[in-house]
C-alpha cells in the first residue's frame, strides 16, 4: 500500500494495514537516531508549529526532536503565549499560521475533536497530539510499535489497561488501534473509573486487578492524575495503590514474562511500586524512545501528502 | 495498457553481471576485504547481491554488503505523493576508510544516487564511493557518472527502463516500456 492521509488525527479512522505502515516506517526511523548523525533531510525546508493549547512537556518534547532529527523548522505555540488568551477564535489562530506558510500543524487542545474541525479546514497537514480525553494516536502508537517489538507481534496478546479508563484518550487510542490489529484487550480498575459500556466494542471489563492481570502478556498503567479529574471517584490514592497498584506481590501472580508499561509521568508508589517501575520487565522508558520514532515517521508520512 | 519490449534476456544480463564482477575486481585488486557492495532499494539490492556472489567467486573473498533506502533524503518529499513504504536500510559495517560500491539497477536522472551519497556519508567518511549501474541511459540531470556499467542505452525520455531479475515464472530481462501508451 501507500500512505495517502495528510493527517493524523485518531487510530479510529486507520485501517490495520495503515497502522502497520506506520510502524514499519517507525522501524526505520528508529535506526536514525542510533547514528553517529542523527539527522536526516526529509523535511527540509517545511515548517511546523507545535500549538499546545494544553500544557504538555514530554510529548511536546518528543515531538520536538522529531522535528529537529527530520530537518523541519519549527515553531512552538502555547496557549499562555497566545492570543487565544486575547478573544481570537482558535480557527483564525491557525489560519493566521497557515497564512505563514505552515506545512504542519501538530496541535493538543482540551477539547474532543479540535484537530479534526482544523483539519477539515486548513490545507496544510494536522497532527493530533491530544484532545481531551478522545485521542492521543501517537502515544499509542508508541505503546503498540513497543509490544510489537518485544512480543513479536499484536495479533492474539492479551493487553490489559490498568487505571482512569473513563478520562483518558491514551486508553481510548490503545483500545482502537489494538482491536484493529487482532489483539484481545482488557480494561481494569475502580468501577467509577472503568466503565462497562467499552464491553460493546468488545473489550473485557473487570474491576478486580488480579482478573485483568492474571493472563495478560502487556500490561499498560495509566496515570492516575490525583490532582485533577479523579477526585472523588475513588476514596484515597492509598486505597487506589493498595486495590490496584502494581508491586512485587502482584507480579507474582502475573506472567513472568509480561510487559510493564506506562505513558509517564509515573506516580511511583501509586500506579506501580519503585521497583516494578525499575525492573525488568519494565519497558517504560523504551516507550520514550520509540515515541520519537513513531512521531518521525508520522510526520515523514503526513508531510509528504500535504498539497502545495 | 503500457508497451514492453524486452532489450536484453536473462542471459544477457547475466553475462554483463560478470563482466562487471571482472572490472571491479580488477579495479581494486587485493581490496576485497576493504571493499563494501551497497544496493539501493529496490532493484539495486538483488543486482548488489548478485555481484556479491560473482566476486566471491572471481577472488575467493566475500565483500561486506549493505541496502540503502534513500526515501528520508529525497528532495521532492511533497511534491510526488503518496508515500511509498521505507525499505530496510542495513550497513552492519563501519564505512570510515573503506572503498564503498554503490549499486543501482538503472542510472537515469542521477537523483537517487545524489541522495545515496547523501544518506551514505551521514554514515560515516568512506575512502572512495563508486558507482555500479546494470543500465546507464546516459543523460543524467545531475553531474553523476557511473564507472562500472552493464548496458549503454539511448532511448527517448518518455521511454522507461525496466529491470526485472526473474522469479519463479519468469528468468527476467531489461525492458523498454512506453508509459503513455
Amino acid at each position: 500500500m501507500q500512505w495517502t492521509r495528510k493527517d493524523l488525527l485518531s487510530l479510529y479512522d486507520l485501517s490495520a494495514e495503515e497502522i502497520e505502515f506506520i510502524l514499519d516506517t517507525a522501524a526505520e526511523f528508529k535506526k536514525v537516531s542510533e547514528r553517529r548523525v542523527k539527522k536526516v533531510p526529509a523535511l527540509r525546508g517545511k515548517t511546523v508549529v507545535n500549538l499546545f493549547v494544553e500544557p504538555s512537556t514530554r510529548t511536546r518534547v518528543s515531538f520536538e526532536l522529531a522535528e529537529q532529527r527530520l530537518s523541519a523548522d519549527i515553531v512552538n505555540m502555547q496557549a499562555q503565549s497566545s492570543s487565544l488568551l486575547k478573544g481570537e477564535t482558535l480557527l483564525d489562530t491557525v489560519r493566521n499560521i497557515e497564512a505563514l506558510q505552515v506545512d504542519l500543524v501538530v496541535m493538543r487542545h482540551s477539547a474532543p475533536g479540535a484537530q479534526a474541525f482544523i483539519a477539515r479546514n486548513l490545507k496544510c497537514g494536522v497532527v493530533n497530539a491530544g484532545d481531551g480525553a478522545h485521542s492521543h494516536p501517537t502515544q499509542a502508537l508508541l505503546d503498540i510499535f513497543t509490544m510489537r517489538e518485544k512480543k513479536g507481534r499484536v495479533a492474539g496478546l492479551n493487553v490489559a489497561i490498568i487505571g482512569d479508563i473513563l478520562h483518558s484518550r491514551v486508553a481510548r487510542s490503545n483500545i482502537w488501534g489494538l482491536l484493529k490489529l487482532g489483539a484481545k484487550v482488557t480494561i481494569g480498575g475502580p468501577a467509577t473509573l472503568v466503565p462497562r459500556e467499552f464491553e460493546d466494542i468488545g473489550v473485557r471489563v473487570c474491576h478486580n486487578l488480579r482478573e485483568a492481570v492474571e493472563k495478560a502478556d502487556v500490561v499498560n498503567l495509566l496515570r492516575i492524575q490525583h490532582e485533577r479529574q479523579t477526585a472523588g471517584f475513588f476514596p484515597s490514592i492509598g486505597e487506589y495503590a493498595r486495590f490496584f497498584g502494581i508491586n512485587h506481590d502482584t507480579l507474582k501472580y502475573m506472567k513472568p514474562d509480561a510487559l510493564i508499561m506506562h505513558p509517564g509521568p509515573i506516580n511511583r508508589g501509586v500506579e506501580l511500586t519503585g521497583d516494578v517501575a525499575d525492573g525488568e520487565q519494565s519497558v517504560i522508558l523504551e516507550q520514550v524512545t520509540n515515541g520519537l520514532a513513531i512521531r518521525m515517521a508520522v510526520l515523514y508520512l503526513v508531510a509528504g501528502c500535504v498539497k502545495k | 495498457m503500457t508497451l514492453r519490449k524486452q532489450l536484453f534476456a536473462a542471459p544477457e544480463m547475466d553475462d554483463a553481471i560478470s563482466r562487471m564482477a571482472s572490472s571491479i575486481a580488477n579495479a581494486f585488486p587485493g581490496e576485497n576485504t576493504v571493499c563494501a557492495l551497497v544496493g539501493i532499494h529496490q532493484l539495486g539490492v538483488p543486482l548488489a547481491e548478485r555481484l556479491r556472489d560473482a566476486l566471491a567467486n572471481l577472488t575467493g573473498r566475500t565483500p561486506e554488503f549493505g541496502k540503502l533506502d534513500i526515501s528520508m533524503y529525497r528532495d521532492d518529499i511533497g511534491n510526488r505523493n503518496p508515500l511509498p513504504l521505507i525499505r530496510e536500510t542495513e550497513i552492519a559495517f563501519d564505512v570510515n576508510d573503506r572503498i564503498i560500491i554503490l549499486v543501482d539497477d538503472v542510472l537515469s536522472s542521477g537523483r537517487t544516487i545524489r541522495a545515496a551519497l547523501d544518506a551514505l556519508t551521514d554514515y560515516g567518511r568512506p575512502r572512495m564511493i563508486r558507482l555500479a549501474v546494470l543500465v546507464d541511459r546516459g543523460e543524467p540531470e545531475y553531474p553523476i557518472r557511473a564507472d562500472f556499467v552493464g548496458f549503454n542505452l539511448s532511448l527517448p525520455a518518455d521511454r522507461k527502463v525496466s529491470v526485472s531479475f526473474g522469479d519463479g515464472n519468469s528468468s527476467g530481462g531489461i525492458y523498454e516500456v512506453d508509459w503513455k501508451k
